[in-house]
């Protein structure tokens, strides 16, 4: 029997199942609780719906034995693998909306089966071959009839509440999901949010008045006979309408930021840029990593290399601009290897929630066989004071082999730095770069970029 | 007359393990309400329309999750050209 603390520690609110481990693959454990519900699933034609949509996770049934609690449990599936788990706080704004879409348009073809979405967390959402997918099979619950959506208040958290506060407020505000992992307040977003969008009726009723009303009902007991029969389908239907056309409307145009024309200004000529790529192709190659990240990946110019390769690839970008341009490409070519994601190096995401263990930290989520940090080293060292050592020792944490760039004084985008501040980094040389990195790595390769101050090396942990 | 907390009710009748919060049920109903009164103004209005031209009748859409996701695609790579 497995031990309960192979549970997975982000799974355990929901009473009708909980993942679990077993030599190093996921399982889901259905309770017996839910045996109506799941069956009601597979058997109404919903999941087979959804499935060949590919919009919620396929999973297959497995041997019931492997439950780490048997006196509940009804089932035992094996979901598919998702290549890598992202959180909300980490997409861009279209990775957030195509997510809202996605639930909505989940919710509302359950109804149509006779069922509910009960659980409308963003959390449920993951990028899988480039696209939104729905992993939690156990979110769906028979529909009663004139019952209110119960994961109304949670989608309107999660989703409505951040795009909102992003499109029309400012898109820092994402961080907020951060702070709040079960979505942001809507009292706290009502207030942010500019006085104009009272005058958005799908803004108004959704998030506005829905606050005012929380705050009228709180403390107050509802009874059953209040909301049993009071609301219709149809109107059920109308809600997630509304609430569909309010998220489309929602827009955050082509963002132009810092890194965003990064690629027009730079120190490499079309020649030195091809050739850099074809480095790092070689380099990919020579190391033949089952999963790549891209630190500071930009728009994923050579993060592509890896991806087009079809090696699972995380370009990671402080930038959200850079990351929405990137993520606009995936959707445009139909991109299967390639999930763009918001971070800052400086401050990655952390471990969050109960027991500081409901949402892993980047850092948990690898260790890989490859990180790429290209054009990133001079604004770890210079912009943020990161000594060297720390850089490295950063960078072998996350992976078996780096591919890195460095990018000396002589550098103009080096030099653009120093220009506003006194030089206090005497060590930062090539020399002290191979010093510092041969602490923890073995030097592969080192190759200059033709045409350009650069040179880019290949290491391998030691 | 029987009255119980919004959360035993639901946690009762739907197994549900989310607090739905009380205001979060009532607005639904209120929009429902307003949302449902803007169908039948709409369905009303086309009705008179019908009587004046003779169209063709518009099935209600019906949105499939892949269709959703791909016409989502689809605008935004038109808006990125």
């Amino acid at each position: 029997m497995i031990a309960l603390n192979e549970k997975v520690s982000g799974s355990f609110r929901d009473p009708s199942g909980f993942m679990f481990k077993h030599d190093g693959k996921l399982y889901r454990q259905v309770n017996q609780k839910y045996q109506e519900e799941y069956d009601m699933l597979m058997s109404s034609g919903l999941y087979e719906q959804l499935n060949k949509s590919r919009t919620l996770v396929a999973h297959k049934e497995v041997d019931l034995s492997l439950a780490p609690q048997p006196e509940i449990a009804y089932k035992v599936i094996q979901p598919e693998t998702i290549d890598f788990i992202s959180y909300p706080y980490e997409w861009c704004f279209n990775q957030l909306k195509d997510a809202a879409i996605l639930t909505l348009a989940i919710a509302r073809r359950a109804l149509k089966f006779g069922m509910s979405l009960k659980d409308a967390s963003a959390y449920n959402i993951q990028f899988h071959r480039g696209k939104p997918l729905f992993i939690d099979t156990l979110s769906f619950e028979k529909y009663e009839e004139g019952m209110p959506w119960v994961a109304y208040r949670q989608f309107c958290q999660h989703f409505l509440a951040p795009l909102a506060l992003m499109a029309k407020k400012d898109i820092r505000l994402a961080q907020l999901m951060r702070l709040y992992i079960d979505g942001i307040p809507l009292d706290l977003a009502s207030k942010l949010l500019p006085a104009t969008t009272k005058l958005n009726f799908g803004l108004a009723s959704h998030i506005h008045l829905h606050a005012k009303t929380q705050k009228r009902y709180e403390n107050k007991e509802v009874s059953q006979e209040q909301v049993k029969g009071r609301i219709s389908k149809s109107a059920l239907y109308s809600l997630l309408d509304s609430l569909l056309s309010t998220v489309r409307s929602l827009k955050v145009e082509t963002i132009q930021t810092e890194w965003t024309d990064y690629y027009e200004d730079n120190n490499y000529t079309q020649d030195s840029f091809e050739a850099k790529r074809q480095l790092v192709r070689t380099f990919i190659e020579k190391v033949q990593p089952k999963k790549v990240w891209d630190l500071g990946g930009n728009t994923g110019e050579f993060s592509r290399v890896a991806s087009d390769l079809q090696i699972p690839t995380v370009c990671f970008d402080i930038d959200p601009g850079a990351v929405q341009q990137n993520y606009d490409m995936v959707k445009k070519k139909n991109e299967k290897f390639m999930l763009p994601l918001c971070m800052d190096l400086t401050n990655p995401s952390p471990d969050l929630g109960w027991h500081n263990a409901e949402r892993d930290s980047m850092q948990a989520r690898g260790p890989v066989d490859l990180v790429m940090a290209l054009a990133l080293i001079h604004h770890l060292a210079i912009s943020n004071n990161v000594p060297l050592i720390d850089a490295a020792r950063y960078f072998a944490d996350l992976g078996e082999n780096l591919i890195i760039e460095f990018v000396p004084k002589r550098d103009s985008q080096v030099t653009r730095l120093l220009a506003s501040r006194v030089d206090i980094f005497p060590d930062y040389t090539l020399e002290g770069f191979r010093d510092a990195f041969s602490l923890f790595y073995d030097i592969l390769t080192e190759e200059r970029v033709p045409d350009s101050e650069r040179t880019l090396f290949l290491l391998m942990k030691k | 007359m029987n009255f119980l907390s919004i959360n035993e009710f639901v946690q009762g009748a739907t197994r549900t393990y989310l607090d739905p919060g009380s205001g979060s049920m009532i607005i639904q109903l209120v929009l429902g309400a307003i949302l449902g009164l803007g169908v039948f103004v709409r369905l009303f209005w086309k009705n008179i329309k019908n009587i004046f031209v003779r169209g063709k009748e518009n099935s209600e859409e019906d949105l499939d999750p892949t269709a959703v996701v791909e016409s989502t695609m689809e605008s935004s790579s038109e808006e990125s050209k």
